[in-house]
């Protein structure tokens, strides 16, 4: 698990409008030159927003980052909210 | 020789600049907030400074973990932004006071405090937002010093303060007669992204704008000692780092006021405006 890798897709989707569509799109090679995990992938090609903050991926990033691939704060905070879990 | 003759603190939500956005806001809420900026800017004008210096915090469009800076100060000729396309506030640009701007940080090497610097900081909508309503002719040059409030560990609000008093004593020492305001902003409680993003704790913003207008900061360090603060006031809560460095560089006989307060439930942040003036 590399909280930095993910934080750093993260921050590279809020940077690029192209890398947000092509995540948007569930483009695979998205992914490449980052170091992640199988399930930190899969996590992120799915947008688990609740799954990736249990995983400790900056919750700024993720909010900046789902804005970024057109998800609204709403959706952002719904799908955050899913499972009414919080991160000790 | 030269000297601070103005401050400002204010909250920097992007939903200020916004439209729609703005709108979401109940109407007496946005045009006490209005009413405030423009008191602010007021203040400002009134007070005319030949340059700002602006603390505010980066949400790692300009900084992040490859390369962390405490305090960035930005030294090149102009800056202009937003860095990110994500949020759709306007662009701007405004020029940049380099040569105070270098000094600070060549004081800082000398004095004990170690600013990172950069040539090219781009702005985000922790400056964009206020001095769009501050200096809505861009017509100021700024010493933008960017504080790291997202990225722990960061800076702790002592220090930040005191680097505040530190950059007055720059400006003191500052060859050119210029007049000097310092603005600050971010805060003041609110949650971005984490599981409480839309809370606000009024009453923690509320005693802090209080600390701030007595002049009681010390109670501030000793209530909200490491991370304390963020669990009270979330991860945006943070940025009051910006407050309290403002805070520290006012002389002794400026006279501090709140001119605005409200918690926005719609721009999920306790939205609030100080001012410091002779």
């Amino acid at each position: 698990m590399s909280r930095y890798q993910m934080d750093k897709f993260l921050r590279d989707v809020n940077r690029d409008q192209t890398l947000a569509r092509r995540w948007r799109e569930g483009a695979a090679e998205v992914f490449d030159g980052y170091a992640l995990s199988a399930e930190e992938r899969a996590a992120l090609a799915r947008w688990e927003v609740r799954r990736l903050y249990e995983m400790g991926a900056n919750p700024l990033l993720l909010l900046l980052s789902s804005m970024a691939a057109g998800k609204s704060m709403r959706g952002y905070i719904a799908a955050l909210r899913g499972e009414a879990q919080s991160r000790a | 020789m030269a000297e601070i003759v103005a401050g400002v603190a204010c909250s920097h939500v992007p939903f200020l600049a916004m439209h729609p956005g703005f709108e979401y806001a109940e109407e007496g809420q946005r045009n006490r907030v209005t009413a405030g900026f423009a008191r602010a800017r007021e203040l400002l004008e009134a007070a005319r400074p030949d340059a700002i210096v602006i603390f505010s915090t980066d949400h790692f469009d300009r900084c992040f973990f490859d390369n962390l800076p405490a305090f960035l100060v930005g030294v090149g000729d102009e800056a202009a932004g937003p860095a990110t396309p994500t949020l759709p506030i306007p662009r701007a640009r405004v020029a940049v006071a380099g040569a105070l701007g270098r000094f600070v940080v060549s004081e800082g090497m000398e004095g004990g405090v170690d600013f990172a610097l950069s040539e090219e900081l781009a702005l985000d909508h922790a400056e964009i937002v206020p001095l769009s309503f501050l200096t809505p002719r861009w017509d100021v040059p700024i010493v933008p010093i960017v504080v790291n409030a997202f990225a722990a560990p960061m800076p702790s609000l002592r220090r930040c303060h005191d680097v505040g008093a530190f950059v007055a004593g720059c400006v003191a020492r500052f060859a050119q007669p210029w007049r000097v305001a310092v603005v600050g902003t971010g805060g003041l409680s609110h949650w971005v992204g984490p599981p409480e993003t839309g809370k606000i704790n009024a009453e923690f913003d509320r005693w802090f704008l209080e600390r701030l207008a007595r002049r009681e900061v010390e109670q501030v360090f000793a209530k909200y000692p490491r991370n304390e603060l963020e669990r009270v006031a979330g991860n945006g809560g943070n940025e009051v780092r910006d407050w309290l460095a403002v805070a520290g560089a006012m002389p002794p006989g400026m006279r501090a006021e709140v001119l605005a307060y409200e918690p926005v439930a719609q721009w999920a942040t306790g939205t609030g405006v100080m001012a410091w003036s002779a």
